[in-house]
């Protein structure tokens, strides 16, 4: 049976990788934000696991609750940023954005 | 019996990503990352991390769904698409082992918790950060404020426009 920290270890690079790919993948920008998310939950679920069953746990988990803060901060700002791209194209896929543009 | 938990929780983890990412219907996007946030949240709970889970459940499953929400209410994208019948079904059935594991982890860690009175609590992770992080705090308290003013002047920049 692997350990707490390889399946966590193991399940936060899957998170990263899905992430990354469904942002390449995806033709809407919200599900952009959501795939941003994803990775951050994986970047998360990294920090908190590199400090299990060692005495530097509280130091990897500061770096998750400030992970956690950071990464609210810069899905608020994107999410803003999202509103104002709809009203100013109407739309929220990136191809057609990129052609209304010239 | 731990490691079962771990691998339970990572399994439902990654599913609820999956179907989050990869699904037509952006309701069903939501509701789905709603659920992984709280599975994060329970996983960090379950390891030792309780103040690090409860801030994670309220900034991710609490504030950023709800603003995730608003946008798509606001800019109407959850009628532009699709949804799948089996998506939700695959939520059903993911959401039962979640309930399962955490009312298990509720009713086994209660007598255990008034067993073991030297558990670290929150203050102690408080103590910790303000003595040996207060540089990090401060930096993370002035990009938490620039993102709230960039928020708002984008709103607000936006509106006077139209």
């Amino acid at each position: 049976m692997p350990s707490d920290q390889l399946i966590f270890t193991v399940t936060a690079t899957v998170l990263v990788v899905i992430g990354l790919g469904s942002m390449a993948y995806s033709r809407n920008l919200i599900k952009t934000v959501m795939a941003f998310q994803a990775i951050v939950f994986g970047a998360n679920l990294a920090l908190f696991s590199s400090g299990l069953g060692s005495y530097s746990s509280y130091m990897s988990q500061t770096f998750v609750l400030f992970s956690i803060l950071v990464g609210a901060s810069v899905e608020a700002v994107a999410l803003a940023i999202i509103v104002v791209i709809h009203r100013k194209y109407g739309t929220l896929n990136p191809w057609e954005i990129r052609k209304l543009k010239h | 019996m731990l490691d079962e938990v771990a691998l339970l929780l990572s399994a439902a983890l990654i599913v609820t990503v999956v179907v989050a990412l990869f699904s037509k219907s952006v309701s069903v996007s939501l509701i789905s990352l709603f659920y992984s946030s709280l599975l994060l949240g329970i996983i960090f709970a379950t390891y030792g991390g309780i103040l690090v889970g409860l801030v994670h459940v309220i900034t991710f499953a609490g504030a950023v769904s709800v603003m995730l929400l608003t946008v798509v209410l606001m800019t109407g994208e959850s009628k532009l698409m699709v949804g799948r019948r089996e998506l939700v079904l695959i939520l059903t059935l993911v959401s039962i082992p979640i309930v399962g594991v955490a009312s298990y982890e509720a009713l086994e860690g209660l007598p255990q918790a008034a067993s073991q009175p030297t558990i670290p609590g929150i203050s102690t992770l408080f103590q910790f950060i303000w003595e040996f992080r207060p540089w990090d705090l401060l930096i993370l308290i002035m990009v938490f404020a620039a993102s709230m003013v960039a928020v708002v002047n984008l709103l607000s920049s936006s509106r006077s426009s139209r």
